[in-house]
């Protein structure tokens, strides 16, 4: 047990470490340098001025040299300096992503709430009218794009029944008591979540009910159904147990999903999270903060995967870790 | 069982054991499937729309490009003119394209217009003091030129003018441009790049999976631990830092260098980074069946005869996974559509004046408010598209699943 | 589930559909709970209690001297000011000198060092300037971001104009006073109103701690690790609260040396989507849109949107100093020929452009000088002025040798025809239809324009910079009112590989007499001659053409009905470096008599 996870942690941290090589490369290849951006913001810059910031910066240095300054700065606990922000990544990056986690972990409960009983049921009414109303649910639920629900929701919901803050994380008031805080902050998460959720209940419902299709159609069911058990004990002991294994599957591989559908939802939702932070550092060269918030994205989704093959263990007794 | 034989009459015997085609089996279990169906039904309304846009972009005299800075933004249903430098442009190509002398004199003699004017200016000015519908009335109304020749040509001025007022089904966007044709011309890129690309990548996919699988060992735990990471990575961050990067940077030099400054450079750029990163599910599910497959005796028998790694894989393997891979690309076309429509949407996939829906929403999101249905028809449209991919997807997988043929 | 029917089937589906119906209606509780119907833009107005203004752009950490977006210096204004400023009406005022020096009130003087001549002047800092802990603003704080903004490891945005400076000698008995030498004697030194200054008793410190690291002072300058210390700013606010990419929380500063400011807070608000700003106005989350909001298109729409449904806001215009023009590449063959460029002056009609486009709410543009700078002049006398005339551009191509074929474009005479490449920054939706525009505009008189946008980041970071547009551009920048426009048209700065690609005459435009003329201007420090010397450069502008002028950009802003004492400022100089006046409840403004210090 113990070699194999320690097996599978190396292999994950080699593949952030490869990662981390190429995405840094690919950045040396986007459009323009940070210094080409001063000067196009300062017309009066001397060409000595921009070859001394380009030193300063390391900039006139080959690749793979700078990209090891780079490592060895993280290496020494020092995450850099955002050249938008103009302050060290450190102080952008925490608060984004608590903001982030806190969208897709809302997003990931509420899809699970929504998703799992609908499977269920669709799953025990295979063929009738409930099944295939569901199944639409579910289908139309993986074809939207999530960028258009996203304007929908606000459309409907913040702009002909304004309800709901039509984006931000919170709304600055004077003199709102913390728990009018909190309150203000989850209003503010409503209708992101939602649209961010809509994805993942598709995908959810789909899984739930074709594994509980599955589960159900073994005959240790009939089994226990013979030996007089009660439906609901076979339904849930029987059934659901088996059935969770391919769920939990899904859900550790839809954290990938959930990430991606952030960055759009963030971006509609002006929304203050690492999604958003990723995008905008793209756009704006600024090398520091993409590479900081591209490795925590891809290192989370990547360990969630690891923390999944070891739920295996404790969802499914037939597997081991040898 | 053998009770229940004897109880099949001769004829119902015979239809029993009569060999249908694997392919009518299908077809029978696809066509049961009704949502799939009118997924079909959808994707082939379509992809005609794409085939045949610019027979629709002639037939409705629409021009994706031709803006309108006059008349922006305008409703569902509405009726545009023509700007003033529009008009006179159209009239000089209609003075340009033959001799317009018969109708100047008609002109004159109706008194339309200065009797002065030399013949173009005539016409200039015809148009440019009048209304269009008004201008219709007075040729149409007016007594009927002698000459054949007259005739031809007010007849071909009429239509120039006729011309001059155009129905927007759809309304127009922030540049004046008519909704419908670009909406249609949208659907030919994006169709065009969700099939390219789950083609090409299904492609790709088969490869990689074929060899990974038929070989195994060493090269199969590296592609496929390949596979796996690729798969696991957050996509759309992936796409983004991918799509940032200058094309020209990257393959200055290579025989590719072509693609940097070509007229659909974004387009092919999206097909190739999509490509790039959706090969892995139909890979994956290649291997998968190869697996199964190879240890099954035909295979075996045909390594025994000697047949070569490559004919056993072509004559035995491949078609075996023809079915999985088919799921995997119907699927994948409609991925492709929702990344393309992402990363358009972002600003970072198919530029400007090329339109395709992700980008059409780009483009109407700033006046969502006060032109909503920029934003909504697109999205409805990309929601229809994929849906019908998932659909016949989903048919396509049911029918071809062996435990699934009912007789 | 074929073979499992259940027993108890009613029962247990009966379970289920609860658990179900329970799921389904927490979800849908929650979701009330937090539901709150808006106001819908019809709320109430806002007191001087607190005001929640809201930008789209982003800003950065407030250290003046490392800053460079518009954002921050919006921000800044509020919390601090500088020796000189530009006032609404585009005049250099003192702001936080006493007054500005000149040749004429002795304060400046014309000297001779070694031979050179340069120029001294005397600055004095208002008397009851002081930071917000107390301590008095002095020259020490002027020396002090003098000497940082030299250092070489720090990025500095502009550091030009404190190189200009050669030394600074305070007064010993009075630190408020001091004398700036400069190194040549040019008449601008007394409108450098970008001259920041950085607290010395709180930022000495860190400097002498991290300024010889590459990048040390930009990370530990207190403006970042500690933005809410009141000794940083000396404006009529502080700052209490930042975060970065989120909002600013400003309150009204006790010992602002000028008129205390009417309204207690301000929140300054980051929604960097347009669309949503809009929602988050009229459901009343904030109660004004910045210069820094709404795109021009939107402001047009709300403002029609505000009359229609009698909404209690203000929509405001006002034609600033961002002048958007056309370069014009003059080392593109077909470019060449004066003709032709002037053939594309003559096509356009520019004030029918801003008539259909922005229902006239930004002024068409002659030259490079802006309507509301000292220095603008429509007079045909003193400038080439293009009609708006086809036929004109017509005959000019014809003598220019491009002759119309029967495919409507006009082709030279070994055949080629007349192609020209328009570019702009794709995304920026307003140049995007000019564009289209001018293209349509060209395209009747037989011009085959091609329109191939690119993303600002490779737009300006490459091809403008390295002059590779190959035809036409659109873009912007912004004016200073009478400022030298040496580094857009002066022949050493068109941008090369040998000056480092410096420098942004961009079209490439090389006059001997206009390189005369700017050194003259500089250097001229009569106000009369100087308007000749650039009503001639202006001259040689409109009659070479090396840029097509499009138009001046308005600046727009949404504040609430109620608001006074605000005013949009046509420079860079942001409208909050006047936040002291602005008030929501006049009533209360009119006994300000006990609100003098």
């Amino acid at each position: 047990m113990t070699g194999f996870i320690l097996r599978r942690l190396a292999q994950t941290v080699v593949v952030i470490a490869l990662l981390s090589f190429f995405c840094y490369f690919l950045m040396t290849l986007m459009p323009g340098d940070p210094i080409d951006e001063m000067i196009a913001a300062n017309p009066t810059m001397t060409a000595e001025d921009a070859q001394r910031l380009r030193e300063l910066h390391g900039l006139d240095r080959p690749v793979h040299e700078r990209y090891w300054n780079w490592v060895t700065m993280i290496a020494g606990g020092d995450l850099g300096y955002s050249r938008t922000y103009r302050v060290p990544v450190s102080e952008i990056l925490g608060r984004s992503l608590l903001n982030t986690s806190l969208l897709a972990g809302a997003a990931l409960v509420l899809s699970l709430l929504v998703a799992v009983p609908l499977g269920v049921w669709a799953a025990l009414r295979k063929g009738s009218r409930v099944d295939y109303f569901v199944n639409l649910f579910a289908f139309a639920g993986i074809s939207v794009p999530s960028f258009w629900i996203a304007i929908v929701l606000i459309l409907v919901f913040a702009v002909y029944i304004p309800i709901f803050p039509a984006g931000g994380t919170t709304s600055i008031d004077f003199g709102m008591t913390p728990g009018e805080a909190l309150v203000d902050r989850a209003r503010h998460l409503v209708l992101p979540v939602l649209s961010l959720s809509f994805l993942s209940i598709g995908t959810f419902v789909r899984y739930t009910r074709a594994a509980m299709i599955d589960a159900m159609s073994n005959d240790y069911i009939r089994t226990a159904r013979a030996k007089g058990l009660s439906w609901d004990r076979v339904l849930i002991v029987h059934g659901f147990r088996n059935a969770l294994i391919p769920l939990i599957t899904i859900v550790t591989l839809s954290f990938s999903t959930l990430f991606s559908g952030a960055i759009i939802t963030e971006t509609v939702f002006a929304y203050d999270g690492v999604g958003r932070l990723v995008f905008l550092s793209i756009q704006r060269n600024d090398f520091n903060v993409a590479m900081v918030a591209f490795m925590i994205s891809v290192s989370w989704v990547l360990l969630m995967n690891f923390a999944a093959d070891l739920l295996y263990g404790v969802a499914d007794p037939r597997i081991t870790y040898s | 069982m053998s009770a229940a034989t004897t109880a099949l009459g001769d004829a119902a015997r015979q239809r029993l054991l009569e060999a249908r085609p694997m392919w009518r089996i299908v077809l029978g279990q696809f066509v049961e499937h009704r949502m799939a169906v009118a997924g079909v039904c959808v994707i082939a309304f379509f992809l005609g729309v794409a085939l045949f846009a610019p027979v629709i972009s002639a037939v409705t005299g629409l021009d994706p490009n031709r803006q309108n800075v006059l008349a922006r933004y305008q409703p569902l249903m509405s009726w545009e003119e023509a700007s003033p430098s529009e008009r006179e442009l159209r009239v000089q190509r209609f003075l340009e394209s033959g001799d317009r002398t018969a109708l100047a004199d008609h002109v004159r003699r109706l008194g339309l217009a200065g009797a002065d004017l030399p013949q173009d200016e005539l016409l200039y000015q015809l148009v440019s003091s009048n209304e269009p519908a008004q201008l219709l009335d007075l040729l149409r109304h007016g007594p009927t030129p002698d000459s054949a020749a007259a005739r031809e040509q007010l007849a071909g001025f009429e239509r120039v003018v006729e011309d001059f007022r155009s129905f927007h089904l759809l309304g127009t966007d922030e540049l004046g441009r008519d909704v419908f044709i670009r909406l249609v011309y949208g659907t030919q890129v994006s169709i065009t790049v969700g099939l390219l690309v789950a083609l090409i990548s299904g492609l790709i996919g088969l490869v990689i999976g074929s060899v990974a699988g038929y070989y195994g060992g060493r090269l199969d735990a590296l592609l496929m631990r390949f596979t796996d990471t690729l798969l696991s990575l957050p996509i759309l961050v992936v796409l983004i830092v991918v799509s940032a990067v200058d094309l020209g940077k990257l393959l200055g030099g290579t025989p590719l260098a072509f693609i940097t400054g070509h007229e659909h450079e974004s387009v092919i750029k999206m097909i190739i980074i999509l490509c790039a990163f959706s090969w892995m599910q139909a890979a994956r599910l290649v291997r998968g069946s190869i697996l199964s497959i190879k240890e099954q005796e035909f295979v075996l028998a045909a390594r025994v005869l000697g047949a070569r790694d490559r004919s056993i894989i072509a004559t035995h393997v491949v078609p075996n996974v023809i079915a999985p891979l088919l799921v995997a690309v119907t699927l994948g076309i409609g991925n492709a559509i929702l990344f393309e429509a992402a990363l358009s949407f972002l600003g970072l996939g198919i530029q400007p004046p090329t339109p395709s829906w992700g980008n059409m929403l780009h483009n109407a999101q700033e006046m969502v408010q006060h032109a909503p249905m920029l934003a909504i028809l697109p999205g409805l449209l990309i929601l229809f598209t994929v849906i019908s991919f998932n659909y016949i997807g989903d048919g396509v997988r049911d029918a071809i699943d062996p435990r699934g043929i009912r007789r | 589930m074929t073979g499992a029917k259940p027993r108890r089937g009613i029962p247990t589906r009966t379970a289920w559909r609860l658990g179900l119906a329970v799921v389904a209606l927490l979800v849908l509780a929650m979701l009330y709970g937090l539901a709150k119907p808006g106001m819908t833009g019809r709320g109430e107005l806002p007191t001087n209690h607190g005001l929640k203004i809201g930008i789209t752009q982003e800003f950065e950490s407030l250290n003046p001297l490392i800053a460079q977006m518009s954002a921050t210096f919006y921000l800044y204004s509020m919390v601090n000011r500088t020796l000189v400023s530009i006032d609404a009406n585009t005049e250099f005022t003192a702001q936080l000198a006493v007054q500005m020096p000149t040749l004429e009130n002795g304060l400046a003087r014309l000297v001779e060092v070694d031979g050179v001549s340069k120029l001294e002047a005397d600055w004095e800092i208002l008397p009851a300037a002081t930071w917000g802990d107390g301590v008095p603003v002095t020259c020490h704080d002027l020396e002090f971001s003098w000497e940082v903004a030299q250092s070489p490891y720090v990025s500095i945005a502009g550091p030009e104009l404190y190189r200009e400076v050669e030394q600074i000698r305070i007064d010993p008995e009075n630190p408020k006073r001091c004398t700036f030498l400069y190194r040549e004697a040019r008449w601008l030194f007394n409108r450098r109103f970008q001259f920041y200054l950085l607290p010395a008793h709180l930022e000495r410190r860190v400097f002498e701690a991290y300024g010889d690291q590459p990048e040390g002072y930009e990370k530990h300058t207190l403006y970042t690790t500690d933005p809410t210390n009141p000794g940083l700013y000396h404006g009529p606010y502080l700052i209490r609260e930042v975060k970065l990419g989120s909002h600013v929380v400003f309150e009204r500063n006790p010992t602002f040396y000028g008129e205390p400011a009417h309204i207690d807070r301000i929140v300054v608000l980051l929604i960097p989507n347009t669309g949503t700003l809009e929602a988050n106005l009229r459901s009343g989350s904030i109660d004004m849109v910045s210069t820094l909001g709404m795109s021009f298109d939107q402001a047009l729409a709300f403002a029609r949107r505000v009359e229609n449904e009698g909404l209690p806001f203000e929509v405001l215009f006002r034609p600033g100093m961002v002048y958007e023009h056309v370069d014009l590449d003059l080392d593109e063959p077909v470019l060449v020929d004066v003709r032709v460029r002037r053939a594309l002056v003559h096509a356009i009609d520019r004030q029918r452009l801003t008539d259909a486009l922005f229902e006239g709410e930004q002024p068409p543009a002659l030259h490079f000088v802006a309507p509301a700078d000292r220095w603008f002049t429509d007079d045909p006398e003193r400038l080439v002025i293009y009609e708006p005339s086809r036929r004109k551009a017509a005959s000019l191509l014809e003598e220019a040798g491009w002759t119309l074929r029967n495919d409507g474009f006009r082709y030279d005479a070994a055949g080629n025809r007349l192609r020209l490449r328009l570019s702009t920054t794709a995304g920026n939706k307003m140049r995007e239809i000019v564009l289209v525009y001018l293209q349509d505009q060209w395209r009747a008189i037989g011009i085959d324009a091609r329109i191939q946008n690119e993303p600002a980041r490779s737009f300006f970071g490459q091809t403008m910079r390295r002059r590779l547009f190959d035809g036409a551009a659109m873009y912007a920048w912004t004016q200073s009112p009478e400022a030298s426009p040496r580094s857009t048209l002066h022949s050493a700065e068109i941008p090369t590989e040998e000056n480092g690609w410096s420098g942004q005459n961009t079209p490439g435009w090389a006059n001997a007499r206009v390189d005369r003329l700017i050194d003259e201007l500089e250097a001229e420090f009569d106000e009369d001659r100087r308007l000749d010397l650039i009503h001639e450069i202006m001259w040689h502008y409109t009659n070479d053409v090396p840029v097509i002028p499009l138009y001046y950009r308005s600046i727009t802003s949404v504040t609430p009905a109620n608001m006074t004492g605000y005013l949009l400022t046509a420079t860079q100089v942001p409208e909050t470096n006047h936040v002291e006046d602005w008030n929501l409840e006049p009533a209360r403004g009119a006994g300000a008599g006990e609100r003098q210090p």
